[in-house]
C-alpha cells in the first residue's frame, strides 16, 4: 500500500492510472474484497474502498462528488438481491442505480464510470475479476474530464 | 369552440360560494397581469373578491407550488402554538396541476381532507416566449382568446395578429398525456383527450438516437447557459417541499454555487434524478427558467424510464407508494456489472 | 460634450478597430435566437430589433462566479484578472445607468472592491438609446431615459444614416478623438433627429409611481399588501440574478485535500436562506418579507443611503417573474 502512495507522490512524468473509487457494502462485498486479498488474489491497485453498512446507504450525490473530486470511475457493490444483512436495502437500491445509470447515459456520461454489482462475502475471486473489468474500462476511457472539477 | 368564458363564471360563482359558506378559507386561482401572454396567481380570501378570477390561454402557472408551504408542519412547539390551523385550500387545476396533487399525496405533503381541487379540462397553455417571438419585432399591447380557442394580440403599430394556440402552446403541452385532471372535487370544461401520447418519447427517442459525446454536447448546451439562479426548482412543486435543498446544503457541500460546468452539470443530473418518478412533466421549470432552457431535458427521461422499468406513472394514483420508496423481486437488474 | 457621427457603412470598420485595441462585446444573436452580449468577432452584430438582452451587462463587472484566491500548502494566490480593455457596445440606458448604482456599493466604501474597480477601470461603455420601449420599462420613472448617457462613456442614438455618438465622459472623449478618421461632423438635422427619437421613446413610456418612495414606503412597512403580493413569490432568484443592480454575493471556500479556491458567487434576497442564522432563526422567515425587502432596498434605503434608486427601469423582473410579481403595483399600492 505505502508502495503505490509513494508511486503516487512522484511527479508527472508516471504514465495516467485511472483512479476508481469503489462503495462496498460492510458485509458482504467489503468482506468479499477482505477475502480476496487474505487469499492472495491480486487485483489493481488503482482502487480506492468506501465501507458502507449498506449499498441501500448509496446517495447518488456521492458517486457524482467522486468524480467531480477526480474518480475515472466509480463503482457501488452490495449484497446479492435477497441476502442483503438489512434484508431489503439494496433491494431499494437497485431501483435506485438502474434509474441512476439510464440518467448519466441520457446526460451523454459513459456507463462505465459509474457501475453497479453485487458481491457476497465469499465471492474474492469475483470481486477481483470485477474490479480487473472496471478498471480497465476506465483505462480505456481515458481520464474523466466531463465532471471533473478543478479548484 | 373556446369554453373559456364559461369556465371563467363558474370558477367566479364556485370561488365566492366556496369562500362564503366557508368551505375553504383560501381560494387559488389566476388574475390579470400587468403584461400580456401571462396572468398571476390570486390568493384569495375574501367572496367579494372572486370576480378577478380568470381563465384563459395564459393560465400556465402550476399552482399546487404553494400547497407544501401552506400545509408545512411547524418546526418545534413554540412554532406550533404561534401558527394557525392549516386552511382549508380550495385550488384550480389543470391536468398537469392535478397529477402534482397525487404525486403530493403519494408523499403526505398535503392532507387531502384539507383541500378542494377544482379540476379545468386544459387544452394546452401559451409559452410566453413562443407568443413573443412569433410575434417578431412587434411588442404586444394586449392579447385575448377568440371563439376558436387562437390568441388575438394586439400590436405596437395598432394591428391585430392572430396566434394559433398550436403554434405557441408550451413544450410540456404538447407532450401532455392527461390535460383533464383524474383526480378532482368538481370538475370544470368538457373533459380534452391527452394528445401526442408519444411526444415525449420521441423527443427522448431522438436523443438516445445520438451517439454518447452528441448528448453530452445537447447537456452542456444546456449546461452552458445555466446562470444557476434556481428558478426551475423554486417553481417545481415537487422541490418546493424540502426545508433545506441537498443542492444548497452546506455540511457536506454537495456542489457549489457557481456556473462552474461541473456544478452545473451535478445540479441538474441530481435534481433529475430526485424527480425520477415525482415529476409529472407541468414544465414549470421550464417555464420559469428566465434563458429559456429545456430544464426538462434529464426529467423526461427518468418518467420514461420509470414507466418502462417499473410500471409506475407519476401522478396518477392518489393511494400508490412512490417508486423508489418500493421494490420488487424481479426489479431489473440489466445495469449490472458481471466480470 | 463631443457629438460626432458614424455612417452606416463605417460601423464595421469601428468594431474592427476596438477589436485591436480590447476585446469588443457587441448584441449578437445567440444559439437560442435571443440577441445578448457576444464577444466578437461573432457574425453580423445586431444594432436595432433588440429591446434589451435577457442577461444585464452586470456579469462583466461582477461575475456570477469568480475565484478570489487559490491556495495550496499554507500559501494563497489571487488570480490575475483579463489585463486587456473591453468594449462594451450596444448596452441599453437603463444598464449603463446602473453601473452608477453598482459604484456606490463596491467603490464608494472602505475598502473598496478591487475586482470590481479593475473591471470597470478596464471597461468602456457605448451605450445604444432605445427608440422601442417596451411595455415593461419605465426608465424614465427612476432618474433615466432611452436617451440617457448616465453611466455610459458614449452614447450612440440611431439615426437614419449611420449612428450619432454623444460622449459622456473623458474617456468617451477620448475614445471618439482617437477614432477621428472614421468619424464625421454631425449636422443640426443629426442631432434634431437623435433628439426627436429620443422623445418619441420617452412619450411610450408608461409612469411608474417611484416618487418620494422612501417616505411612503417608510410609512407602509406595516401594509397588508407585502403579504398579499408576497406569498405569491416563490423565491426563485430570477428577479435578482437578471436586476442590473442587485449586487448581493456569497463567498464559499471549496477545499480538497488541504487545497482549494474561495469563491464569490451570486446571491438573492428572495431565497428563503438568505438571511437564515446559524441558530436557526431567520429574520426574514416568508415571502412577505422578502418581497418587502426587495422593495424597500431599491427604493427606500438606496435613496436613504446613496441618494438614488437602485432600479434603473429595465423591466426583466417584471417580463420574467414567473408569477408575474410587478413592482410598479407595489409602488402604487403603497400610498
Amino acid at each position: 500500500m505505502s508502495q503505490t502512495l509513494s508511486a503516487e507522490q512522484g511527479t508527472a512524468a508516471k504514465a495516467w492510472e485511472p483512479k476508481v473509487v469503489a462503495f462496498l457494502c460492510n458485509w458482504c462485498s467489503y468482506a468479499g474484497a477482505d477475502l480476496a486479498g487474505v487469499s492472495r488474489i491480486q487485483y489493481p491497485h488503482n482502487i480506492r474502498i468506501i465501507r458502507v453498512p449498506c449499498s441501500g446507504r448509496i446517495n447518488p450525490a456521492f458517486l457524482l462528488r467522486a468524480l467531480q473530486n477526480g474518480a475515472d470511475a466509480v463503482l457501488v457493490s452490495g449484497c446479492h438481491p435477497g441476502d442483503c444483512h438489512y434484508i431489503s436495502g439494496n433491494l431499494a437500491a437497485r431501483r435506485k442505480f438502474a434509474l441512476f445509470r439510464e440518467l448519466l447515459q441520457h446526460a451523454g456520461i459513459e456507463p462505465e464510470r459509474v457501475q453497479f454489482t453485487w458481491v457476497s462475502a465469499s465471492e474474492g475471486g469475483r470481486f477481483a475479476a470485477i474490479v480487473e473489468k472496471v478498471v480497465e474500462q476506465a483505462r480505456k476511457l481515458g481520464p474523466n474530464r466531463k465532471l471533473v472539477k478543478s479548484l | 369552440m373556446t369554453e373559456s368564458p364559461q369556465i371563467e363564471s363558474r370558477l367566479r360563482e364556485t370561488a365566492s360560494g366556496l369562500l362564503r359558506e366557508k368551505k375553504v378559507s383560501l381560494f387559488l386561482g389566476y388574475e390579470k397581469a400587468t403584461l400580456p401572454f401571462r396572468t398571476a396567481p390570486l390568493f384569495l380570501t375574501a367572496a367579494d373578491e372572486a370576480e378577478r378570477l380568470v381563465w384563459n390561454p395564459f393560465c400556465s402557472a402550476n399552482l399546487a407550488v404553494y400547497l407544501p408551504r401552506l400545509f408545512k408542519a411547524p418546526a418545534d412547539a413554540r412554532e406550533a402554538k404561534a401558527a394557525p390551523a392549516p386552511p382549508t385550500v380550495g385550488v384550480v387545476l389543470k391536468g398537469c396541476d392535478a397529477r402534482s396533487v397525487v404525486a403530493l399525496l403519494q408523499e403526505r405533503q398535503v392532507p387531502r381532507e384539507k383541500l378542494l381541487l377544482v379540476g379545468v379540462a386544459c387544452p394546452g397553455m401559451v409559452d410566453r416566449r413562443k407568443a413573443e417571438r412569433a410575434l417578431g419585432e412587434h411588442a404586444c399591447l394586449g392579447a385575448g382568446e377568440d371563439a376558436r380557442g387562437n390568441v388575438r394580440a394586439v400590436v405596437d403599430d395598432g394591428t391585430e395578429v392572430t396566434l394559433r394556440r398550436e403554434q405557441i402552446v408550451a413544450d410540456a403541452c404538447l407532450e401532455c398525456r392527461a390535460p383533464t385532471p383524474a383526480l378532482h372535487d368538481l370538475l370544470l370544461g368538457t373533459p380534452v383527450a391527452g394528445k401526442q401520447a408519444d411526444a415525449a418519447r420521441r423527443r427522448v427517442a431522438e436523443l438516445e438516437s445520438k451517439p454518447l459525446d452528441a448528448r453530452w454536447a445537447r447537456f452542456q448546451e444546456l449546461a452552458a447557459r445555466c446562470i444557476r439562479c434556481n428558478a426551475c426548482r423554486q417553481a417545481c412543486p415537487m422541490c418546493a417541499g424540502c426545508k433545506t435543498c441537498l443542492l444548497d446544503q452546506t455540511r457536506p457541500r454537495w456542489i457549489g454555487a457557481g456556473t462552474d460546468a461541473s456544478d452545473v452539470a451535478l445540479y441538474h443530473l441530481l435534481r433529475a434524478f430526485h424527480l425520477a418518478g415525482r415529476c409529472t412533466g407541468c414544465g414549470a421549470c421550464a417555464r420559469a427558467c428566465p434563458m429559456g432552457l429545456d430544464v426538462r431535458l434529464l426529467s423526461r427521461k427518468m418518467s420514461q424510464e420509470v414507466e418502462d422499468l417499473y410500471g409506475f406513472r407519476p401522478g396518477e394514483a392518489a393511494d400508490a407508494t412512490p417508486v423508489l420508496s418500493a421494490f420488487s423481486l424481479d426489479d431489473s437488474q440489466d445495469f449490472v456489472t458481471e466480470p | 460634450m463631443t457629438e460626432k457621427k458614424i455612417p452606416q457603412a463605417s460601423l464595421d470598420k469601428l468594431l474592427a478597430r476596438l477589436q485591436e485595441r480590447g476585446t469588443v462585446y457587441a448584441p449578437g444573436r445567440g444559439a437560442s435566437g435571443d440577441v445578448a452580449l457576444l464577444e466578437m468577432p461573432q457574425g453580423e452584430p445586431v444594432l436595432q430589433d433588440y429591446g434589451n438582452f435577457a442577461l444585464s451587462p452586470k456579469a462583466f463587472f461582477l461575475p456570477q462566479t469568480q475565484t478570489l484566491l487559490r491556495f495550496r500548502d499554507g500559501k494563497a494566490e489571487e488570480p490575475s484578472p483579463p489585463d486587456r480593455p473591453v468594449f462594451l457596445v450596444g448596452v441599453r440606458p437603463c444598464d449603463a445607468a446602473a453601473l452608477l448604482a453598482l459604484d456606490k456599493v463596491f467603490l464608494d466604501g472602505d475598502p473598496r472592491d478591487p475586482y470590481y474597480e479593475h473591471f470597470r477601470a478596464k471597461a468602456t461603455i457605448i451605450a445604444l438609446a432605445c427608440t422601442q420601449p417596451m411595455a415593461s420599462c419605465f426608465c424614465t420613472s427612476v432618474g433615466g431615459g432611452p436617451g440617457d448617457g448616465a453611466g455610459a462613456d458614449v452614447l450612440a442614438v440611431g439615426l437614419d444614416t449611420g449612428l450619432l455618438l454623444r460622449a459622456q465622459t473623458t474617456r468617451g472623449e477620448e475614445l471618439l478623438a482617437s477614432l477621428a478618421d472614421l468619424l464625421a461632423e454631425p449636422t443640426a438635422q443629426d442631432s434634431q433627429e437623435a433628439d426627436e427619437r429620443i422623445r418619441a421613446a420617452e412619450g411610450q413610456l408608461a409612469p411608474a409611481r417611484a416618487d418620494d418612495s422612501a417616505r411612503r414606503l417608510r410609512e407602509a412597512y406595516d401594509a397588508p399588501l407585502w403579504a398579499a403580493a408576497g406569498q405569491k413569490c416563490l423565491g426563485c432568484g430570477t428577479c435578482s440574478f437578471l436586476c442590473p443592480t442587485c449586487h448581493c454575493f456569497d463567498i464559499t471556500d471549496e477545499v480538497r485535500n488541504g487545497a482549494g479556491r474561495r469563491v464569490r458567487t451570486w446571491d438573492c434576497c428572495a431565497y428563503p436562506l438568505f438571511t437564515l442564522h446559524a441558530s436557526g432563526h431567520n429574520p426574514r422567515p416568508t415571502p412577505k418579507e422578502r418581497w418587502r425587502q426587495r422593495l424597500m432596498h431599491k427604493f427606500r434605503y438606496a435613496v436613504e443611503n446613496h441618494g438614488r434608486f437602485f432600479c434603473v427601469g429595465c423591466g426583466r423582473c417584471i417580463r420574467n417573474c414567473p408569477v408575474s410579481l410587478d413592482l410598479r403595483t407595489a409602488l402604487k399600492e403603497i400610498s
